[in-house]
């Protein structure tokens, strides 16, 4: 469905070259869902903004491939991107109030995007954005339809941003932190639904996030990124059950559990790395407490074929480090 | 921990009132309403909430921050409304705050060594000499090189301005810390650290903190005790393992069921219960018990009575007229 090899994004800035994303490189199957984890910073939502040519900055300079279905769709025209925009990729921003323009109403804003991307007429599309309204939970879309932005809660905004993501049936849908800005039961009625329309459209879905328990919640694939690099690519379970990167570890270690009293957190030392300064080995190595002469040198992303790693780590070094809990699950 | 209060609160009311949505008429929200809890020496009470629950009013009621529309708040035995301000003086030095966004609360113009010097100022604790080495084992204590006195705070990066602001809330050494979602501005391996450094500092200088935040991983590593607020009010407090693991009010049941969890064992996972609908507004309360509208297991009494928080289990407080696990 969709294959990016090699994306790399960086800004030129006074203090030099800042690079965003460096040499991502990932998959997405028919109806899998991605989830890409990372802190602020890391480039998760660079890398898909340029995918997608929403980064408009006259300094930036991409390159790598991005084939969406077998088509590169990097450097398209302005005019081709935008049928691919919001038609066969649909977005689900961050914050549902910047996401909608405040001064139309939602149904106007459907109305919009259905227009631009189909031959409907407006009275067809009006139809259509009720039942979308309708599909995403929001009660009374008939007169709902026709109210501003501002009369919606958080959760309620959300789900017109989902409406209008879905509103031309896309086979991709891009979430940048779909519920970061929501208290935690209308993230539970998002993902839920999220969860839900996947299943009935069919969509591939690549979901951006900080929440590590979002990704186990929904991905079936994870990205882990650290300064604009993958450091842990595998799936879901594999990732979180038998985490193989160092940052991964610290990563998990680090967020405060409900289910299990945890006594004292696992701190990685230090902060993010710049990404003015990237190093040009193991951009982690500053931090890492396993730290070896060899990670001056970039570690290449290696690993049987599902579950891959940028670390010098041997794997018996790894075994030492941290033992894979027995059972039959047990990875080597 | 003792059981010696600190802090104790009863029937504490906040009510703000605006212009409501029709012409001339007021309308009367009721952020807090009705709430009672104790603090004791040494321990880490979590109140837990979403956004709009109350949680960051009530902290600002209890600290005096807020005057309250009713009830009361007692730090050391001492009546603390009504007084005046140069009256809460002496008691202001002993509850210090620490707040969520370490961009807007650390001013932006002032060296970081004179915001941590400024309630030793303000308070005329010790001569300049003094006050420069108290900032500098300041410093120390929250993991601050004491060489970036001098440095402005756009130049650190959130993790080291939130601990700027812990450094300041203990300048005085205060016996209570009120810390308002002190890490929810912070990427996850940071937060982590502040968390750490938190919980040090609790045990090296003996504090009692009152810890508000929505992240209920956040709150279980941290409390001894929880307070579970909604709308205002609070629906269940008690002792925080039971509570997690026993909880007794169907929002907190809901509430712990549907946060994203790492499913890193075979342990099944909690059944998720997800409540449908919106908070309702503050000023538009629903009668009976407020979380009836949402509720999955309201009853006709719920629409029409409001539960009292009562004591169902040693230490363990719930208000509905339907709890769960109570055998």
């Amino acid at each position: 469905m969709l294959s990016v090899r090699d994306l790399k994004v960086s800004f030129a800035t006074r203090q030099g070259e800042l690079r965003a994303v460096d040499g991502l490189s990932f998959d997405v199957g028919a109806k899998e869902v991605l989830g890409i984890v990372g802190e602020s910073g890391s480039g998760k939502s660079v890398a898909m903004y340029s995918m997608l040519g929403l980064v408009r900055d006259a300094n930036v300079s991409i390159s790598g491939s991005v084939k969406f279905e077998g088509r590169e769709i990097l450097g398209l025209s302005d005019r081709e991107m935008q049928r691919v925009r919001g038609g066969e990729v649909g977005m689900i921003f961050q914050d549902p109030m910047t996401a909608l323009t405040p001064v139309y109403t939602v149904g106007w804003q459907i109305v919009e995007q259905i227009r631009a991307h189909t031959e409907m007429t407006k009275v067809q599309a009006t139809a259509r954005s009720i039942e979308l309204l309708g599909e995403v939970g929001i009660p009374n879309p008939r007169s709902r339809v026709n109210q501003f932005p501002h009369e919606f809660s958080g959760g309620m905004r959300q789900r017109v941003v989902i409406a209008m993501a879905l509103s031309c049936n896309p086979k991709l849908l891009i979430a940048d932190e779909p519920t970061t800005a929501l208290d935690v039961t209308t993230q539970a009625q998002i993902l839920d639904l999220m969860e839900r329309l996947q299943q009935s459209y069919g969509s591939s879905i690549v979901i951006i996030t900080h929440d590590i328990g979002v990704i186990a919640e929904m991905a079936d694939r994870v990205v882990v990124m650290y300064a604009g690099r993958p450091a842990e690519i595998g799936k879901e379970i594999d990732v979180v059950r038998y985490p193989r990167h160092p940052y991964t570890w610290g990563l998990l270690g680090a967020v405060p559990r409900v289910d299990s009293k945890n006594s004292r957190l696992v701190t990685i030392p230090g902060t993010p790395v710049s990404p003015l300064d990237v190093p040009d080995g193991c951009p982690f190595a500053p931090r890492c407490e396993y730290r070896m002469t060899i990670c001056d040198q970039r570690p290449p992303l290696h690993g049987s074929d599902d579950h891959l790693d940028a670390c010098w780590l041997s794997d018996e070094q790894r075994l030492q480090i941290r033992p894979t809990p027995e059972g039959p699950e047990a990875r080597p | 921990m003792s059981d010696e209060v600190l802090l104790r609160a009863t029937d504490v009311v906040k009510t703000f009132t605006s212009r409501g949505k029709k012409l001339g008429v007021r309308s009367v929200a009721t952020a807090v309403n009705g709430v009672s809890l104790e603090v004791r020496r040494g321990e880490t009470l979590g109140i837990v909430g979403e956004s709009g629950c109350g949680k960051s009013t009530l902290a600002r009621c209890l600290v005096q921050l807020l005057p309250v529309t009713s009830g009361t708040v007692e730090f050391r035995g001492v009546e603390l409304t009504g007084l005046s301000r140069r009256q809460l003086r002496p008691h202001r030095r002993e509850m210090q705050l620490v707040f969520q966004d370490p961009y807007a609360s650390l001013n932006p113009r002032r060296t970081v060594g004179d915001i941590v010097a400024d309630p030793l100022k303000i308070n005329k604790v010790g001569t300049e000499d003094e006050i420069g080495e108290r900032v500098r084992e300041l410093f120390v204590t929250v993991g601050l090189d004491p060489s970036s006195l001098r440095r402005y705070p756009h130049e650190f990066s959130g993790g080291q301005r939130q601990r700027i602001g812990i450094a300041r809330s203990l300048a005085l050494n205060p016996l209570l810390v009120v810390a308002d979602e002190p890490v929810s501005a912070l990427d996850v391996s940071v937060q982590a650290q502040v968390l750490n450094l938190m919980a040090d500092l609790q045990e090296t200088l003996n504090l009692t903190y009152l810890f508000i935040a929505h992240d209920l991983g956040v709150v279980r590593h941290v409390s001894d005790r929880v307070g579970v607020m909604y709308l205002g009010e609070i629906v269940e407090i008690g002792d925080a393992e039971e509570i997690y693991d026993a909880p007794m009010h169907p929002y907190t049941e809901a509430l712990l069921s549907v946060v994203p969890e790492l499913n890193d064992t075979d342990a099944p996972r909690r059944e998720r219960i997800i409540i449908t609908g919106d908070v309702p507004d503050p000023s538009d309360r629903p009668t009976g018990c407020s979380f009836h509208p949402r509720c999955p297991a309201a009853t006709e009494l719920c629409r029409s009575d409001k539960p009292e928080l009562i004591e169902l289990r040693p230490g363990h407080l719930v208000a509905c007229h339907h709890p769960r696990n109570v055998a």
